[in-house]
């Protein structure tokens, strides 16, 4: 994919919007998309995520916003011929086909006639929609539209794809398809950046995730990466821990069931070997041994946490801030 | 030029989905075969393609059937049918084509593609003419071909109706994008497009009336000024008479003069009242858009070589229908002035106000978060 005068697909700096009534939707946001990979963004409702969005994709004037999209400034018109975007609750004009739509935004994309044809009819089998293509819009179902609005997102061959909620009103079998279908963008080199509340699903798919509260970046980084200091093995044996277990700090003991887990912290597989061999020696009855870390839901909830008084944060946008006020949480570019 | 041809064809393509605009389709094809119905013949009209035969003077020879079949479509089709009842039609057909081209979720799609929002907004204008352009090129052709078989006149002037109603329309739909943009519901927009229509309507009748009353006070004063004279000058003859005038004459002679001095002085302050309420409502019309005057373009265009103007004899011009002189001479007076309007000041301060309002409304386009 071409980047030019950058190595970020996206590189947004110092990102804020503020609506009228100083309602503060975003906080000088800054968030960077590696070319080729799956970034998620998530939070809460009213967190700004779609207003993001929205703003990358000129839909949105923000009140400040430096960076770039695929090399050139954000809000550069010509550069959205390379993106692809499907937003949150898309509506699709029902006098159309699902091919006629197609074609239709692809010619506002300045896709050749030629490739148009040809695309259309490609990408109507790609989403599962080849047998309604010639069907008026107004006559499908909510996941059949989402069907057609990502195969509008595809039209023009973007090295960039922008997705708000894609899987909105899909059935599973049908969430199953769309991820497929990005997963083959994504080995075709394209950069894919998703916006979804459905955090197992980008658990499955992102490389990368940013996690916003209350406009501004709570946490971003891989999976691997935020989840660093919560990554452990946990060792699961039959009867009561033996006596040496729970005297050195690294181990944790937790009774489950009649059962004892033995924790340790890190994630490298080689200092619970003779923790294994040890317990062996003795005759205890090992169960199951795991690496374990938090997963993205753990990781969500985590951030909209205060950690200094362990309550929800308030969600929603943000109120007027003090001047000079921090972003909230830890950012792992 | 390809994001344009593909605004067009979907506008087309709205078009063709929505039930009004075949209606509309419909009704004009019923005017177009009724005004067809009317023939001509050695002894008259005939009506109804020949059930009716009316005797008169517009027989197949006459001088006089040329300029009242170009009426018909002039002073009844196109100021009642396509003015009014079909323009209504039009406004209700695309007054939702804003609020739902902005409407969320289907302006983020389109704003998301490599086309500026002022060229959008444009091309979306344009585009949303296009009801009335089909409408009236169909309806025209339709014309175009009756006039030719019945007059066996092939005039192609006739098209010109397609620019001159589709001009007329754009001053109002230019009103109704700014309130859709503004309100976002396609109700709202239509009833205040109407209600600007029928003000700006309101307002050019009462300018009109109110010029019409003032030219006629300025007749009837400098009429009065000529009777005077003309008494002064007949009694001054008298008077140098040898014998002079008799009593009685002379007493008459001075009544004449007092009650047309009279007359003369009422007239002179009247117009001067009407003056002051006529000049600013002219004024104000100077900035507005001149609706009538537009479509009026079209019988100026149409009008008969000989300049005889048979529809406006068919209303009573020239004849007496208890008005006084003055009243009529003011009448002509004042539709040869709206007539002696330069395009300029008809379609020029039109547009321009179109082009004040257009702006306004791709300015508040422009900047909106959606």
């Amino acid at each position: 994919m071409d980047t030019p005068n950058g190595e970020y697909a996206i590189d947004l700096h110092d990102v804020s919007k503020t609506y009228k009534g100083k309602v503060h939707a975003l906080r000088g946001i800054e968030i960077q998309v590696r070319p080729g990979e799956v970034f998620g963004l998530l939070g809460p409702n009213g967190a700004g995520k779609s207003t993001l969005v929205k703003i990358m994709m000129t839909v949105v004037i923000p009140t400040k916003a430096e960076g770039t999209m695929l090399g050139k400034p954000i809000g550069h018109k010509p550069t959205l011929g390379r993106v692809g975007y499907l937003p949150e609750h898309h509506r699709l004009a029902p006098y159309l086909t699902g091919k006629q739509t197609l074609e239709f935004y692809a010619a506002l994309a300045n896709v050749p006639r030629a490739t148009r044809k040809k695309r259309s009819a490609e990408l109507l089998e790609t989403v599962g929609m080849k047998e309604w293509g010639n069907k008026k819009v107004g006559t499908y179902s909510k996941g059949m539209m989402q069907r057609i609005g990502l195969g509008q997102a595809l039209m023009n061959d973007p090295d960039l794809i922008v997705l708000d909620e894609p899987t909105d009103g899909v059935d599973p079998v049908g969430r199953r398809e769309i991820r497929d279908v990005l997963l083959r963008m994504k080995d075709e080199g394209k950069t894919i950046f998703l916006n979804s509340h459905l955090l197992s699903e980008l658990e499955m798919v992102c490389d990368r995730v940013a996690i916003l509260v209350q406009g501004a970046v709570s946490m971003q980084g891989t999976l691997d990466e935020l989840t660093v200091d919560s990554q452990r093995y946990e060792i699961t044996i039959k009867g009561d821990a033996p006596g040496w277990a729970g005297s050195g700090e690294a181990i944790r003991i937790e009774a489950v069931n009649g059962m004892t887990r033995l924790i340790l912290k890190g994630a490298e597989a080689d200092p619970v070997q003779p923790l294994i061999d040890k317990l062996r020696a003795e005759g205890v009855t090992i169960i199951a041994i795991k690496p374990v870390r938090e997963t993205l839901e753990d990781l969500f909830m985590r951030a909209i946490v205060d950690p200094a008084t362990g309550k929800q944060l308030k969600l929603g946008a943000a109120p007027t801030p003090a001047p000079g006020t921090p972003p909230i949480g830890e950012v792992r570019p | 030029m390809r994001q344009f041809s593909a605004m067009m064809l979907d506008a087309y393509r709205e078009l063709n989905a929505r039930k009004l605009f075949w209606l509309s389709l419909a009704i004009s094809g019923m005017v177009v075969i009724g005004f067809g119905s009317i023939g001509f013949t050695d002894k008259g009209m005939t009506i109804a393609y020949g059930i009716w035969e009316i005797e008169g003077p517009f027989t197949t020879d006459s001088p006089l059937t040329r300029p009242f079949y170009m009426g018909v479509f002039s002073y009844f089709i196109v100021n009642i049918w396509m003015t009014w009842a079909a323009t209504i039609l039009a406004l209700v057909s695309t007054t939702s084509i804003y609020p739902d081209f902005l409407a969320g979720g289907a302006i983020d799609i389109v704003l998301s593609k490599p086309i500026g929002r002022l060229k959008l907004f444009v091309f979306k204008y344009l585009a949303s003419l296009l009801f009335v352009i089909l409408q009236v090129a169909v309806f025209c052709v339709g014309i175009f071909l009756c006039v030719g078989l019945r007059l066996g006149e092939w005039n192609p002037k006739i098209f010109l109706a397609i620019p001159i109603i589709t001009l007329f329309f754009s001053y109002l739909f230019s009103f109704n994008v700014l309130t859709g943009i503004v309100t976002r519901s396609g109700l709202t927009a239509l009833l205040l497009t109407i209600l600007f229509w029928f003000s700006i309507s309101g307002l050019a009748t009462a300018e009109s009336i109110l010029h019409s009353f003032k030219v006629e006070q300025g007749i009837s004063a400098r009429e009065s000024e000529k009777k005077i004279e003309e008494t002064t000058a007949r009694l001054e003859a008298l008077e140098e008479e040898e014998s002079g005038p008799t009593n009685s004459r002379r007493t008459r002679y001075e009544s004449v003069i007092s009650r047309a001095e009279t007359r003369r002085d009422e007239s002179l302050k009247l117009e001067t009242t009407l003056n002051k309420w006529h000049r600013p409502l002219q004024y104000g019309m100077w900035f507005l858009p001149k609706t009538s005057e537009t479509v009026g373009l079209l019988s100026r265009a149409l009008k008969d070589p000989s300049g005889l103007d048979i529809m406006a004899i068919l209303e009573g011009e020239g004849r007496n229908n208890g008005r006084s002189r003055d009243r009529q001479n003011a009448d002509r007076v004042v539709r040869e002035e709206v007539e002696g309007h330069s395009l300029w000041y008809v379609m020029g301060t039109s547009l321009a106000f179109e082009f004040i309002i257009l702006s306004l409304a791709a300015w508040i386009f422009c900047r909106r978060d959606f």
